[in-house]
């Protein structure tokens, strides 16, 4: 199984909505480079998978990459071929919810130009588009 | 000794977020003026010159409000969602050989010596506080990390700071870290550790329902 929390509250959550945009973790806080999502949508814990293991494979032991974003949000299906009703399905995946400005990836310890292309391979995983951005000093 | 730019601005007459909304589409940035125990002023500046001000390094602006002039500091700016423009910015009254308070921006310079051992120089505080007069303000503090080995701190009460400029961060701060990285987990590793679903607190455990039947 890919990323999930260890311990939950409740077992099923509603799909719930996506409004407005990210008023918190829109900038980048660790490294010096980040990705950042451009829509809202779900990520799930595969795609946040997917996008770590193409950047750390692009860096070679070189930088250090930070996830800013954690599947906290359970979606449930219901199997191939059944009648409806007969209550909510079974938890399948894992999501995190992203609104755009959304700081998803980031990397330090590396230059600009390696950090980019590093975070080209991450954003060709994602499912949605995303820009470049740099961490900006105080003003 | 800092530059200066002076920028023509208009005093705000009606305030709130829907006027706001109305002079950005216009090109102009909101903005305030305050300090000197005098009353705020609500003012809008041209967004492209200012920006252009910003990016070109100057902090201290002289705001030309009607026939009078203002010298002013640009204490904070807030920007938008995703970072890109500016929606807001502050400025602070202030006197030409008055002592600041301003966050400078920290540049790191040089390759550090851990780095040709294998390890990366991680970047752990991008500003500092100090306290210098208007007029001298720097547009960045340059620090060397050449002499960082793996393993080595740099902290805020390192740098040589120039005459005239006081630390007010405190010296601990740490500003770089010098350190090998860790091979990345595989996906199988991660895998092993994940558990297969997480467990749930507010399920009723078996045992307890048991006890609990029992004691009645």
């Amino acid at each position: 199984m890919a990323m999930m929390p260890k311990r939950v509250k409740y077992r099923k959550s509603q799909r719930g909505r996506m409004k407005g945009t990210a008023c918190r973790s829109n900038y980048v806080a660790f490294g010096e480079y980040g990705l950042q999502a451009l829509e809202s949508s779900w990520i799930t814990a595969r795609n946040i998978e997917a996008g770590r293991v193409a950047a750390t494979h692009f860096l070679h032991r070189e930088g250090k990459v930070y996830l800013r974003v954690f599947p906290h949000k359970p979606v449930s299906s219901k199997p191939l071929e059944t009648r409806m009703g007969k209550g909510k399905g079974e938890p399948e995946f894992w999501v995190a919810r992203v609104r755009p400005g959304t700081v998803m990836f980031e990397i330090g310890g590396v230059t600009e130009d390696v950090a980019k292309q590093a975070l080209v391979r991450v954003a060709h995983k994602m499912p949605i588009r995303c820009r470049f951005v740099k961490r900006r000093h105080s003003l | 000794m800092a530059k200066t730019l002076v920028l023509k601005a208009e005093i705000r007459e009606r305030t709130g977020s829907k006027d706001a909304v109305r002079l950005r589409r216009a090109g102009r940035i909101p903005a305030i003026v305050y300090g000197h125990k005098k009353e705020p002023v609500a003012i809008s500046v041209n967004a492209h010159t200012f920006v252009e001000g910003l990016h070109q390094g100057h902090r201290l602006i002289d705001v030309q409000i009607g026939s009078k002039k203002v010298k002013t500091i640009v204490k904070d700016v807030q920007y938008d969602h995703l970072g890109k423009d500016i929606v807001h910015a502050d400025l602070m009254r202030v006197d030409i050989k008055e002592m600041v308070k301003v966050s400078v921006p920290i540049e790191l310079k040089g390759t550090a010596k851990g780095t040709h051992e294998g390890g990366i120089v991680e970047e752990h505080a991008d500003h500092l506080e100090i306290e210098c007069r208007a007029t001298d303000i720097p547009e960045s503090i340059v620090v060397s990390v050449k002499e960082i080995d793996v393993g080595d701190a740099l902290h805020a009460g390192d740098i040589e700071l120039a005459e005239g400029i006081k630390l007010v961060s405190s010296p601990d701060t740490l500003l770089a870290t010098c350190h090998l990285v860790a091979a990345a987990k595989t996906t199988e590793e991660l895998e092993e550790e994940a558990p297969v679903a997480p467990e749930v607190i507010t399920e009723a455990k078996p045992e307890e329902e048991g006890s609990e039947e029992e004691a009645k």
